[in-house]
């Protein structure tokens, strides 16, 4: 990486990128996690039933992103949105220069892909285009794992947010101001902590009722209202020990008020640990999704989902391509997040070793 | 003319909090009843073994500490009271220099950023203005020019503490509490130090208040030397005077430990035996008696004030000690 990145960090942190970059396995991994994210931020162009660009009579139409168009603008005699992949069929039979260009993979995440016929899982077809075959709904299981990887990206992202947001903040209050609000604070984190949050997930989803485009979101909140704990524990500790030091009382000594300290003295000393913990967080994220999709208390269907992937194939066992995409899927995305856990942790290590040759 | 720091009668109690409830069982008299007067262009010296209280008085008297009784007078006005956004003007004219430049250098920051921080703290200057001052102050404390851009980590212990001072004396104080600034440093540089501390004094009319354990420091530098002894002060007189004809025999016990660079010398002097005694705990009567050569039944039973003693070049001198050893 170029010199005037490293120029830009503080030289502490340019080596700890510089260390990070040099333990391959994480690096590699990282760069695959990335690349996967960006596949999935860019999934409608990869795997969607509606096409990249239609040409139709003289027309240039992109639909990716764009309106719905009804099957009668294109010579059908349905109202609801055109079958593309109809449509791409008649249009190449016929004469004229129009035609379809579909993506890799033509079909959609929520979509009944073999309309008519018999709810059942169908192995991979190459020609068919389900390169990893169809679920129970005959929904295509690519399509539901890449638009749900999109999921659990964004949930995990937002998860790590929340959690370090609310963490960091009651931690450093809590350590930064001691005495009573230390002391109540603790004792009630205490109180919290034991609530058992499967029984508290299962009566909120059964509570608040389901409102789409609001699932994600609401989950969110639930799963972070416990999550945030650890991070205030470590916030707590590592703020008791930083606001003893000196520099904090050169900074007091000074004028600096308390939001001057924290935030230009305090959290920056307290950061770099507090990184290393991030990938093992997006785990947990990732896997407390999962699980709860499984269980059924996650997102709602028809949401395309890990969880729920997971949940089909162990009660469809005699189509095992459903579990073994699905477990795949999250084993490889959680052990990449893990090697990246590791370099991240091993970078960060101030105990480095000299070894003599 | 009223002298520049009055301290009257200083106590620092402690809290021992133990239980559940983190109830206050006893206290730990830390500073227990210090006064003394600081003159403008002055230095003081306070000399005394670790645990005696004298960094608690230095961090009283900056105020990172909230004293439980007594007053801090600076120019007249008391300190002791203030509430942290009515001390802030304050601050400008009291500074500190610490004992471990490592630990006082936040390690994150530049050296320009940690020597701009006082003037953004006091809503001086522009940017342009704050770098030129930086400029400013790393000649005055003899650092190179683009030190600025320098982490903490990329100086000696001796140019890390010159920034501790840049940084104390950037908003121009008239005061400055010296933490044993050169005991963490080697013994080749901390004349350096001091040196360029006594320069800074008189190109700036500073006053000090050393703090230190090194008695040929603080002879070095001191107009006056405070001695104190488990929260008290136990004798405060002119350096020469105190140096020349200490009073008080825990004086005389650290005068007699400074090391004499003479290798014919053979027996060294008795060191004081015993430790510190607790300041949770301390001795009845006299502190120092447990340990006191000359210790009576007097000495057990009755605190000493310190009184006025006579000097042979008539300066005041003052002892805490029932008797004239």
């Amino acid at each position: 990486m170029s010199a005037a990145f490293y120029s830009r960090l503080s030289p502490d942190t340019a080596a700890k990128f510089r260390r990070f970059r040099r333990i391959r396995r994480g690096w590699w991994s990282f760069l695959v996690l990335l690349a996967f994210s960006a596949l999935s931020l860019a999934a409608e162009l990869l795997v969607n039933s509606r096409p990249l660009v239609v040409h139709y009579q003289g027309r240039w139409i992109f639909p990716t992103y764009g309106a719905i168009h009804t099957g009668r603008e294109f010579g059908f005699d349905y109202d609801y949105e055109v079958n593309y992949r109809e449509l791409q069929t008649r249009l190449a039979a016929g004469p004229g220069g129009d035609w379809v260009l579909l993506p890799p993979v033509p079909y959609g995440a929520t979509e009944n892909c073999n309309v008519g016929e018999v709810f059942k899982p169908r192995p991979p077809t190459w020609s068919g285009r389900h390169f990893l075959g169809t679920d129970q709904l005959n929904r295509d299981i690519l399509a539901r794992l890449l638009y749900g990887y999109r999921t659990a990206l964004v949930f995990a992202v937002c998860y790590v947010a929340l959690t370090y947001l609310i963490g960091v903040t009651l931690g450093c209050a809590m350590a930064y101001f001691g005495g009573w609000f230390d002391l109540t604070g603790q004792r009630l984190i205490e109180i919290w902590s034991l609530v058992p949050f499967l029984f508290v997930v299962i009566i909120l989803r059964s509570v608040i009722p389901p409102s789409p485009g609001w699932d994600l979101w609401v989950l969110l909140g639930i799963v972070t209202l416990f999550s945030w704990i650890s991070v205030s524990y470590y916030m707590r500790s590592t703020t008791y020990r930083e606001k003893a030091r000196e520099y904090v009382a050169a900074a007091q000594v000074l004028g600096a008020g308390p939001a001057r300290v924290i935030f230009v003295h305090i959290l920056p000393n307290t950061l770099a640990t507090l990184v290393t913990f991030i990938p093992f967080t997006v785990t947990a994220a990732i896997s407390s999704l999962t699980a709860l999709d499984f269980i059924g208390f996650g997102l709602p269907p028809p949401t395309p989902s890990w969880g729920e992937l997971l949940h089909q194939g162990t009660g469809n066992l005699n189509a095992p391509w459903i579990v073994s995409s699905a477990f795949t899927a999250l084993t490889v995305t959680l052990i990449l997040v893990t090697f990246v856990g590791e370099a991240i942790r091993e970078a960060f290590d101030p105990k480095h070793f000299t070894t003599y040759e | 003319m009223p002298p520049l720091l009055e301290v009257r009668d200083l106590r620092m109690h402690f809290p021992v909090r133990e239980g559940v409830l983190l109830r206050a069982r006893q206290t730990c008299r830390a500073v227990d009843g210090v006064s003394f007067t600081l003159a403008a262009g002055e230095t003081l010296g306070l000399v005394g073994e670790s645990g005696c209280g004298k960094s608690t008085l230095g961090r009283c008297i900056v105020r990172l500490l909230t004293p439980t009784a007594g007053s801090i007078r600076f120019e007249g006005t008391d300190l002791a009271p203030l509430s942290r956004r009515a001390l802030k003007p304050v601050r400008r004219q009291i500074q500190m220099v610490f004992q471990d430049p490592v630990e006082s250098l936040n390690a994150r920051h530049t050296v320009g950023q940690t020597l701009a921080e006082p003037f953004i703290i006091h809503g001086l200057g522009t940017p342009a203005e704050r770098a030129r001052w930086v400029q400013e102050l790393l000649d005055q404390v003899g650092l190179p020019r683009g030190a600025e851009q320098k982490y903490p980590f990329e100086f000696s212990g001796g140019q890390r503490q010159r920034i501790g001072i840049a940084r104390a004396i950037a908003l121009r104080p008239k005061l400055v509490i010296c933490d044993e600034p050169v005991s963490a440093l080697d013994v080749s540089i901390q004349s350096q130090v001091l040196n360029l501390l006594m320069e800074l004094q008189q190109q700036l009319g500073l006053s000090f208040l050393f703090i230190a354990h090194n008695l040929a420091v603080v002879k070095h530098v001191s107009d006056r030397i405070a001695i104190m002894y488990l929260g008290r002060i136990v004798e405060l007189g002119g350096a020469d005077d105190v140096y020349a004809n200490p009073r008080h025999p825990y004086t005389r016990a650290l005068l007699a430990a400074i090391p004499v660079p003479d290798p014919r010398r053979h027996s060294p002097p008795a060191p004081l035996a015993g430790d510190v005694p607790s300041p949770i705990h301390p001795p009845s009567g006299c502190p120092f008696h447990p340990r006191c050569p000359h210790a009576t039944d007097r000495c057990k039973a009755e605190r000493p004030e310190l009184r006025t003693v006579a000097t042979p070049t008539g300066t005041a001198q003052s002892v805490a000690c029932h008797y004239d050893l």
